[in-house]
């Protein structure tokens, strides 16, 4: 209950504000259409939207929003104080993290809406099952999520190191990951190395479902390594949180 | 009467510093109480572990008689020096969610933040966001934050620090007003006329030991004078001397000296005690906060 407090705070805040919302849809909406409209011209065969909306969703749209958001949400919390007065308060800090990712599940599923609504425009289909699909955004979210936590509490103190560590370790990740071109393109050592990068099974499980239209068997593989993945970086994140609230326990 | 913080021979050590050390006071249902001290004696350890969020090293700490529990501990209001509110949201949203932390909900919490913005003075700022509110009405509106939940304990870390007249006054019928409702008040300020206008008792901490406590009128007993008079001269030196010859107590008061004087004089009597010096004034005023912590503390500039 408290954790869908949390959320509801989020989301007025996000709205309230507009500009991260503004920006978090419509980067996804330009790089879907310059990524759909290159790889049109390259591709007769298939519709470059198809192929180019699970990628985009997951490594232009979830990444700022649920990677980068989470990070901005703690690093806001302790510059504004906020912090010290939700430690005093009966708010645990598991009903917080689940406050965040109810929070940024909202704004995921309005990202996923966005760059469908583009992709269906220029004449991509979605061709799997709507639930494999919502559970992989689910897990995609969580993992993000997870990692913000950790990278927001552990390595992030100020509204300006926010951009350090999504710009040094999220972006290769992204490359890595196959969310640009295709991860069949990388050489045989980065495809391996690509095998423990969730954002390659993240980009992986959904071009599987959105795009070829396959069912679970195919993906399964790849929602385990999520599962897990979002796991770790749950309970790392939970961990990292109350870690910070240790630190912070000076008024 | 039931104490709703009892703090009894608590100590604390950071390292080689002796942060607190055997420090016993408590504060009962209605009252306020002031905790007054020079900058590191030690008010914002003890309000830390009066909040639970340090432990002690020796002693405990009871809120309303029993165990500081986190159960018992969703009864106290806490106000940290710095504002902590939502920048983006609204006054009524970032009292909305705060309530909605201490498990109130529907007409009820909407009820209880229309009171809390009426009683800080912000009924009309309800919508407003809090970033476009002057610094006066964060400060009221973080206060309120700290209200919500009706606390046994509210405790106040330096309420009014920055704020100008109106505003401080307004703090002052909050506090006075959460007390009247029954609710005991730890404040700690460095605005030593504040504490003595606000507090029905007020302790005096100084390198982590409670050195004297009680209302004004007992604390007043610390300083051997019934009345002070400050004098101001051409030559302080020969003010002093003058008061040496007189046998009475003196202190070094800013450009002035302060003359202890054991029984109430009229103004010319003691103007006629210090003839023959060229004084530029004179003024009487009785034994304040000030002069009682400075004799406590050794805060005093110097001594004649």
């Amino acid at each position: 209950m408290l954790a869908l407090t949390v959320t509801q705070r989020i989301l007025k805040e996000l709205r309230h504000t507009r500009r991260s919302l503004i920006f978090w849809a419509l980067f996804p909406s330009l790089m879907l259409l310059l990524f759909g409209l290159i790889y049109s011209g390259q591709d007769t065969q298939t519709n470059a939207f198809d192929y180019m909306a699970p990628s985009i969703l997951i490594g232009a749209a979830f990444f700022f929003s649920c990677l980068g958001g989470p990070i901005a949400a703690i690093v806001a919390e302790r510059e504004r104080n906020t912090l010290k007065r939700l430690l005093l308060s009966p708010l645990s800090g598991a009903s917080y993290f689940m406050g965040v990712l109810f929070a940024f599940l909202v704004v995921a599923a309005g990202q996923t809406v966005i760059v469908y609504g583009i992709a269906y425009a220029f004449g991509g289909v979605y061709r799997g099952s709507l639930v494999l699909g919502a559970l992989v955004v689910l897990l995609s979210v969580a993992s993000y999520v997870g990692l913000g936590f950790v990278f927001g509490s552990r390595f992030t103190k100020r509204t300006e190191e926010v951009n350090g560590p999504v710009s040094a370790i999220g972006v290769p990740l992204l490359v890595l990951g196959g969310t640009f071109f295709p991860a069949s393109m990388l050489p045989d050592y980065l495809y391996r190395i690509a095998q423990v990068n969730p954002i390659f099974h993240m980009n992986e499980a959904m071009d599987a479902v959105s795009a070829q239209g396959l069912g679970v068997a195919a993906i399964v593989d790849h929602l385990v390594f999520l599962a897990l993945f979002a796991g770790v970086t749950q309970a790392l994140g939970v961990q990292s949180y109350r870690a910070m609230l240790q630190r912070e326990r000076v008024l | 009467m039931t104490a709703v913080l009892g703090v009894d021979r608590v100590s604390k050590t950071f390292g080689e510093r002796r942060a607190l050390s055997e420090l016993s006071f408590t504060i009962g249902r209605g009252e306020v109480y002031g905790l007054v001290g020079p900058n590191g004696a030690g008010k914002t350890t003890l309000i830390n572990i009066a909040c639970a969020v340090l432990a002690p090293d020796a002693g405990t700490v009871t809120l309303n008689g029993g165990a500081a529990t986190p159960d018992a501990h969703a009864r106290v209001g806490v106000a940290s020096q710095e504002v902590a509110l939502y920048r983006d949201l609204t006054s009524e949203q970032n009292l909305q969610f705060f309530a909605s932390l201490y498990g109130l909900n529907g007409e009820g919490r909407a009820r209880r933040v229309r009171t809390c913005l009426a009683e800080v003075g912000l009924e009309d700022r309800s919508d407003t966001t809090v970033s476009f509110l002057s610094g006066g009405m964060q400060r009221r509106l973080h206060i309120a934050a700290a209200m919500l939940h009706e606390p046994h304990l509210l405790i106040l870390d330096e309420p009014t620090v920055g704020l100008d007249r109106e505003s401080r006054h307004r703090i002052w019928r909050v506090v006075r007003d959460a007390a009247d409702h029954g609710a005991g008040v730890l404040v700690t300020t460095h605005q030593l006329e504040e504490a003595e206008a606000l507090c029905h008792r007020i302790g005096i901490i100084h390198e982590g030991r409670l050195v004297a406590e009680g209302s004004m009128d007992e604390l007043r007993r610390h300083v051997a004078a019934a009345e002070l008079a400050i004098i101001d001269a051409g030559d302080l030196g020969a003010v002093r001397d003058r008061a040496d010859q007189l046998g009475l107590t003196h202190r070094t008061a800013l450009a002035a000296v302060a003359v202890w004087l054991p029984e109430r004089q009229s103004l010319d009597r003691v103007a006629a005690s210090f003839s023959g010096i060229e004084l530029r004034s004179v003024t009487l005023k009785p034994v304040g906060l000030e002069e009682v912590v400075a004799e406590l503390t050794g805060g005093r500039q110097s001594e004649g």
